[in-house]
């Protein structure tokens, strides 16, 4: 079963060409008849489709595209051209630590960043002790994340945002059909890492399609059944993550001399 | 936008804003009522000095102007940035970037809560009557919730595309005290200036509090409805705007 297909998807954004951050700039400008745009492609025409079970990695370069083609395939931006066929209920993105705040607790933060992640009062209430106990901060809760080390932060911020894999599918968190992991693997020590890459797995195996978007070749190829290489936004390969990987390793040579 | 399906979120950002404003204080949300009462009192003790022939129990003629007009402009000033000032967030998370914009709207308006706390006190500190006209208060709050919602909206859109504006809108803001008649009495006035108070929704607000509060009486239903009228106008015309240039605003962020 088909959970993600896009055909043909461009992103343009329109770019001043003078940025007129202020209004007397803007005026200036539109009344001189000055304002130019220029056209700046994020994505162009990338297609591709994904099935039930699969594991994705996406890698390219900073600019490359891959977080604008995460926000479309997340449905927070609409494409400006091409198709985007993707359940947006129904997916999942996890990133760490949103929306942390340093002034707040332990226990504040979880309830802060579990809402920001999507989750509902219950299910929090419900899986509080377990993020915790997983987070190893017990008795760390009731002080400010500002004298938490950043082991600890990252510690936290894992087990909230991957929560949902140890609790049972609830209408208060319905299980996800697609899963994007953006730059979540490879924290904590490296105790931490076997425990978080086991609970990353177990999700992956719970039958939906997996996004990892990683910048390391090695995360792609340990995890992912198959892998996408984005370039100046072009999709530039597709198909098995080693040879995938070799085509972005050789790029970034190219790129250097 | 679903305000009720996004209520736990905007009740858990509303907590981080409350909980940093006094993060570094002893006392902590305490002074959620102290600052308020303590501004009152000064404010009272300036004021009972001036205009004191001309209006009755003036520190609470002036208070009930100052609690609506803290309301509206510290939910507008404060909304009007809330897109930019979490642009990172909002990239991230799937939620309508609303919720930051009416996060900060409510906010303000649990603070003005934690006014009323400080204004009941000065109520009974000048032995203000009550009376049963005050339980239309509540109704009163709303139509300026709803108000200052729609002018945040208009103001937090033209904000991602323009800086200045939030430097002209202080500016207007001056303006518009002058015109809300907080701290004088609109009734000495005649001529123009009289007509531009009169038809300013704020101090239509302003009057309708001082009729509840201190003439014990409740405003006509010719002047609730212009209150509603400005509400419902100002909520539409800001969902107008914003959901126009909702796509542009996510991507000038």
């Amino acid at each position: 079963m088909e959970t993600i297909t896009l055909r043909n998807v461009t992103m343009q954004f329109r770019r001043a060409t003078q940025e007129s951050g202020s209004l007397k700039e803007w005026l200036v400008q539109t009344l001189q008849g000055r304002k130019r745009y220029e056209l700046f492609t994020a994505l162009d025409q990338v297609s591709f489709s994904a099935q039930r079970g699969e594991v994705i990695g996406i890698i390219g370069a900073n600019g490359a595209g891959k977080s604008t083609l995460l926000k479309i395939i997340a449905g927070a931006l609409r494409p400006t051209a091409g198709t985007v066929c993707v359940n947006f209920a129904k997916v999942q993105l996890l990133t760490l630590g949103t929306g942390f705040d340093m002034e707040l607790t332990g226990r504040e933060n979880v309830y802060l960043n579990g809402a920001l992640i999507g989750y509902s009062r219950a299910f929090l209430d419900a899986n509080y002790e377990s993020i915790v106990r997983f987070a190893e901060l017990e008795g760390f809760m009731d002080e400010k994340v500002r004298s938490y080390s950043s082991g600890m932060v990252s510690r936290l911020a894992f087990a909230i945002a991957t929560a949902a894999a140890d609790a049972a599918p609830s209408p208060a968190a319905p299980a996800p059909e697609v899963l994007i992991l953006d730059e979540v693997l490879s924290v904590g020590d490296l105790f931490f890492r076997k425990k978080s890459e086991a609970r990353i797995m177990a999700m992956m195996h719970s039958g939906c399609t997996v996004l990892i978007v990683s910048h390391s070749p090695g995360v792609i190829q340990n995890n992912c059944s198959r892998a996408l290489f984005l370039d100046h936004g072009s999709l530039m390969a597709d198909g098995d993550p080693k040879t995938v990987c070799a085509a972005y390793e050789a790029s970034r040579k190219e790129g250097r001399v | 936008m679903a305000y009720l399906e996004n209520r736990f979120v905007i009740s858990q950002l509303t907590r981080r804003e409350l909980k940093r404003k006094y993060a570094r204080s002893r006392l902590g949300i305490v002074w959620s009522v102290l600052a308020p009462l303590l501004s009152m009192v000064i404010l009272s003790l300036i004021f009972s000095q001036l205009f004191k022939r001309s209006i009755e129990n003036y520190p609470i003629y002036y208070l009930s102007g100052y609690l609506i007009w803290q309301a509206l402009t510290g939910a507008t000033t404060s909304a009007m940035t809330a897109l930019v000032d979490n642009r990172a967030l909002l990239l991230k998370i799937k939620f309508p970037m609303e919720i930051f914009l009416v996060t900060r709207v409510y906010t303000a308006f649990i603070n003005l809560l934690y006014s009323l706390v400080a204004y009941a006190l000065m109520l009974l500190v000048f032995r203000i009557p009550l009376s049963f006209a005050l339980l239309a208060a509540p109704l009163l709050f709303l139509f300026v919730f709803v108000f200052s919602l729609g002018l945040s909206y208009m103001l937090a859109t033209a904000y991602v595309f323009f800086g200045d504006v939030k430097h002209l809108y202080s500016v207007f803001l001056t303006l518009w005290m002058y015109v809300s008649a907080i701290f004088y009495p609109a009734e000495q006035l005649s001529g123009f200036i009289y007509e531009v108070i009169r038809v300013n929704p704020v101090y239509q607000y302003i009057h309708a509090l001082r009729t509840l509060v201190l003439g014990a009486s409740l405003p006509g239903a010719s002047a609730w409805l212009y209150m509603l009228a400005w509400s419902l106008a100002a909520y539409r015309g800001g969902r107008a705007l914003f959901n126009r240039y909702r796509a542009r605003i996510m991507q000038k962020l």
